[in-house]
């Protein structure tokens, strides 16, 4: 399967969709975002990701309810599809690779 | 109510993000990502507003916007780009639901299109051929000021009011010189087919004498040279670009010579362009007037001629007729009651008609005729489409139903309709266009006409695109109105019961399908009967196995002429011959010269007069009821008479032959009584006629040959004419087929209603097939179930035959009477005619039950024989 290359925002909002049991879209993205990695991620950059990694195929979304604090907007809520799962397998799978490969005496040595 | 809204109650409404903020981001962001950054944004505004205060949030606002302004953001979608159309969507809809439907149906669908095809083919054709009859001399410069002037003569015997085409000479001088509203007046000799010779090519070609002013009524255009200073020549010659082409080819014609009749030579003083072929004006030469003249051209008493004028621009025919009025009584004897009218040339050809000085038609009826049967045809053609559509609108009607419970509007059921009928229609006008593109050859051959469908004219598609939308909108109206204002409810629930109303419209639409079918085969049988008759009634002088032949060059008179017919005379293969001055078959020209002693001079004598030569009654074995024929050489004919039963009858006498009369030859006798024969087409009622002793006059050798023995006799014709006139082409004619070509028009109409006819029938068999097909369809159970019963196949064949069987009996009854009266009218444009008997009725009676059974009857028995187990088992 041709391997496809995610930025690290692009993995993380992945991951912050696979992670999430509830409605996602937007605003709480942003906030576990901020909760997990301590930074200020403006809408705007999530939102794009979103649609990014909709195109990509790892996302799929669906228009949802409207309530009163967005002024009766409706949210574009977001699932993670197979292909999204499948996507942050392989990189979890390549990085463990990657850990393994790290000699023991090394790890000691730089404190792990 | 505040509490139903969102925010009614809410604080928060009082706080919001920066307005021109959010006027900014509703201004940037595409449209389809709007709502929900704009959403989130909101969202997260309120968040912040409630932990870090309103200032926080308006600050972190105002950031958040700014990182929205990125190129992702501005993308538009890319069909939202340009926005599409309103109702594309709709429209888009019902065509693909039109499409469907057609698609599903297939043999509804091609009964409709092939139906509709056929009657717009047919309507295309006569519409192009209506157009062209309507065209006819338009095309002159100014038609709108020229006229053509005959004359209204009162017969003072019966009062009734004639109406000549022909007039004397002498009147065209007199409108020129006393009638001050017309600006130009001319006439023509159009009778003339003469020799034309350019070196060694030579060819009979038809031409004017025509007076000076001919180019000033008719501005024809010129090629080269100037027309006009070449009629005022009397050398010289204008010809058309056909005949310059033909006799020079590749060279300049101007200032060429041309022999004409063998005899003088003429200079090309110009070349005009062809005329179209919608002209009454026919030649390929012109030249002046006063080169044919001759001393009896010069009387009031003598008409063979057409005069034409143009009217000053600012008067009227009116006024100019007015003044007109003294003429005949000023220049001839104060009791002439001969009236010059005026009729413009753009009617000449359509209005030939005259009854009682006024014109009452002529061929612009047959335009009017056609016409009439196109609107029928493509009438038919769309009430087979109604028709289906209302049978079909039990299933029809379900869809109707879904389609307004899932909340279509009734106007959008119209629209998909008519679409449906529109697309149907634009099918069939495709192959209408290609059915006329490959007929037209055979229908201008037919009709002598030359039409051509000429892609790149405007008209021709305005034309076509009505016709569709019009074929469209008619065929799909019953059914767009109609299913259309189903109640949903009553469909779906399975309580729809289609009244009698649809069942009865259709009965209506098929009735009146075949009402117009049976008219039309009524037509086709009592035209036919007519032209049967006209072709053979016995016309009281023989016209099979007579040949003439022009008498021209060394044989035109004199002592020649007479041994060139003894000659022919001596061939074994001939019986007699003849010459006169005009065909006897078709014989124009009056005279009002006769008199004779004791007659009473109120008395109106206006003659049909012909001059003829020797065995003129022998060789046409005319009957003579009295006296002799004209004698070869014999001096006691030179002013004798022949005259016929009306000429008799006029002048009261009971035994005429042997009384002096006077006429063209002055005093003599009548020799001979006629029996009354046809002297022109059967239109026109027997009149008076005088036959006088002029040889020399004569313009053509008639031919009596034996019977079968024609080749032979053409042969030594042939030969003999070789001999006497070696400069001359060789032609000859058949009686017979001249007087067919009186009947050219008829002749015409015939051909035409009887394919449309048998078009019309068609397409009404075709809707009676699918109707047929479709009730067969409905009733496939009922079908079943009384086979069980036992119901033979001819039982079934009778029960879904006799319902159309009625609907045909009933069209005869009501199309009989109208189609009598129709044709009536018709018959009586004819002095002599066949009557319309009670058999062509009976004989389109059964012709048109036979054809609508035989249609029925094979959906019927093809329903009958299904076994009835398939159809019981069908759903």
């Amino acid at each position: 399967m041709k391997r496809t290359v995610l930025g690290e925002l692009e993995e993380l909002v992945l991951l912050v969709v696979a992670a999430s049991t509830e409605q996602v879209y937007g605003v709480p993205v942003m906030q576990q975002l901020k909760v997990h990695t301590g930074r200020d991620f403006s809408i705007g950059a999530v939102h794009t990701t979103l649609y990014r990694l909709e195109e990509k195929g790892f996302l799929s979304s669906s228009v949802g309810g409207a309530t009163s604090e967005r002024g009766g907007r409706r949210k574009r809520l977001f699932a993670i599809t197979a292909a999204g799962a499948q996507a942050l397998a392989e990189i979890r799978g390549m990085r463990e690779g990657l850990w393994q490969e790290i000699p023991a005496e090394k790890l000691k040595l730089l404190g792990l | 109510m505040e509490n139903q809204n969102p925010e009614g109650s809410d604080p928060k409404i009082h706080i919001q993000p920066p307005r021109w903020a959010d006027r900014l981001l509703e201004w940037f962001i595409a449209p389809h990502l709007l709502e929900f950054i704009q959403g989130d944004l909101h969202e997260a505004f309120y968040h912040t507003a409630a932990s870090a205060g309103v200032q926080a949030a308006r600050r972190e606002y105002l950031w958040e916007v700014m990182h929205c302004l990125t190129p992702f953001f501005y993308k538009r979608k890319p069909f939202t780009t340009y926005p599409r159309p309103s109702m594309t969507a709709m429209l888009q809809s019902y065509l693909t639901t039109a499409r469907r439907n057609l698609a599903k149906n297939k043999l509804y669908t091609s009964i409709n299109v092939f139906g509709l095809a056929l009657g717009m083919a047919c309507t295309l054709l006569i519409g192009m051929w209506v157009a062209d009859e309507l065209s006819y001399n338009r095309f002159l410069a100014g038609a709108a000021d020229v006229y053509l002037v005959r004359i209204n003569g009162t017969n003072r015997n019966t009062g009734e009011i004639g109406t000549a085409e022909i007039t004397p000479a002498p009147l065209q001088e007199a409108i020129s010189k006393d009638v001050p509203e017309v600006a130009a007046a001319t006439k023509i000799n159009p009778w003339m087919e003469l020799l034309v010779k350019v070196g060694e090519k030579g060819a009979k070609e038809k031409g004017y004498y025509a007076s000076d002013a001919f180019f000033d009524v008719f501005d024809l255009p010129a090629l080269h040279g100037n027309p006009r200073a070449a009629l005022s020549q009397t050398n010289q010659i204008i010809i058309t670009g056909k005949m310059a082409d033909k006799y020079f080819p590749n060279t300049e014609a101007l200032g060429k010579t041309i022999q004409l009749n063998n005899e003088k030579f003429y200079v090309v003083g110009a070349v005009l362009k062809d005329l179209p072929a919608a002209s009454t004006l026919r030649f390929d030469w012109i030249v002046n007037w006063k080169e044919q003249e001759q001393p009896w051209q010069k009387t009031w008493g003598n008409s063979s001629f057409l005069t034409y004028v143009r009217l000053r621009p600012n008067t009227s025919a009116a006024r100019a007729e007015a003044t007109m009025k003294g003429i005949f009584p000023r220049y001839t004897d104060k009791e002439n009651t001969s009236v010059p009218i005026l009729q413009p040339i753009t009617d000449v050809y359509l209005y030939a008609d005259y009854k009682m000085g006024k014109p009452v038609g002529g061929r612009i009826e047959y335009v009017r005729v056609f016409s009439l049967v196109a609107g029928f045809i493509l009438l038919i053609a769309c009430i087979n489409f109604m028709n289906l559509a209302t049978a079909r609108s039990a299933t029809r009607a379900k869809e109707v139903g879904v389609r307004k419970v899932v909340g279509a509007f009734r106007s959008a059921l119209i629209g998909q309709f008519l679409c449906e009928s529109i697309l149907t229609s634009m099918l069939a006008v495709v192959l209408a266009v290609g059915t006329v593109w490959i007929t037209l050859p055979v229908f201008n051959e037919l009709f002598a006409k030359k039409l051509a469908l000429d892609l790149s004219d405007p008209a021709l598609w305005a034309a076509t695109l009505i016709l569709t939308l019009i074929t469209g909108l008619l065929a799909g109206s019953y059914p767009a109105l109609f299913l259309s204002s189903l109640k949903p409810i009553k469909i779906l629930k399975g309580r729809l019961q289609f009244g009698s109303g649809p069942a009865l419209f259709r009965r209506t639409l098929v009735t009146f399908q075949f009402c117009l079918s049976i008219f039309l085969i009524v037509g086709m049988l009592t035209v036919g009967k007519q032209m049967q008759y006209l072709r053979t009634k016995h016309l009281g002088l023989d016209r099979d196995n007579v040949v003439y032949v022009p008498l021209e060059g060394n044989v035109a008179s004199g002592p020649k002429m007479e041994a060139f017919r003894q000659e022919i005379m001596r061939q074994p293969a001939v019986v007699s011959a003849t010459v006169t001055g005009m065909l006897p078959i078709n014989i124009q020209a009056t005279s009002g010269d006769l008199s004779w002693p004791g007659k009473d001079p109120n008395l109106e004598t206006t003659v049909t007069a012909m001059t003829v030569g020797p065995d003129f009654i022998r060789t046409m074995n005319i009957r003579l009821v009295d006296g002799r024929d004209f004698r070869a050489g014999s001096l006691a004919d030179s002013s004798a008479y022949l005259i016929n039963e009306a000429t008799a009858r006029l002048m009261g006498v009971s035994n005429p032959v042997g009384k002096e009369i006077k006429f063209w030859k002055g005093n003599g006798r009548v020799i001979g009584v006629m029996k009354d024969f046809h002297m022109s087409s059967l239109h026109q009622a027997i009149t008076p006629l005088v036959v006088t002793y002029i040889p020399e006059n004569s313009s053509y050798l008639l031919i009596k040959t034996r019977q079968g023995k024609t080749e032979e006799a053409l042969a030594a014709l042939k030969k003999v004419t070789r001999d006497f006139n070696p400069d001359y082409p060789f032609t000859y004619h058949f009686l017979d087929e001249e007087y067919e070509s009186l009947y050219r028009s008829e002749q015409q109409v015939n051909t035409l209603v009887n394919y449309f006819g048998i078009l019309a029938i068609l397409i009404s068999c075709l809707g009676l097939f699918g109707l047929a097909a479709f009730t067969a369809e409905q009733r496939t159970k009922e079908i079943g179930v009384r086979k069980v019963l036992g119901a033979s196949a001819s039982n079934i064949v009778g029960l879904l035959s006799s319902d159309f069987m009625k609907l045909v009996v009933i069209a005869l009854v009501l199309a009989s009477p109208l189609a009598w009266w129709a044709l009536s009218t018709w018959l009586d444009t004819f002095a002599y005619r066949t009557g319309l008997s009670w058999w062509i009725f009976a004989v389109s009676g059964v012709v048109a039950t036979s054809i609508a059974l035989l249609t029925v009857s094979f959906q019927a028995i093809k329903a009958a024989w299904v076994n009835p187990v398939t159809s019981l088992r069908s759903e």
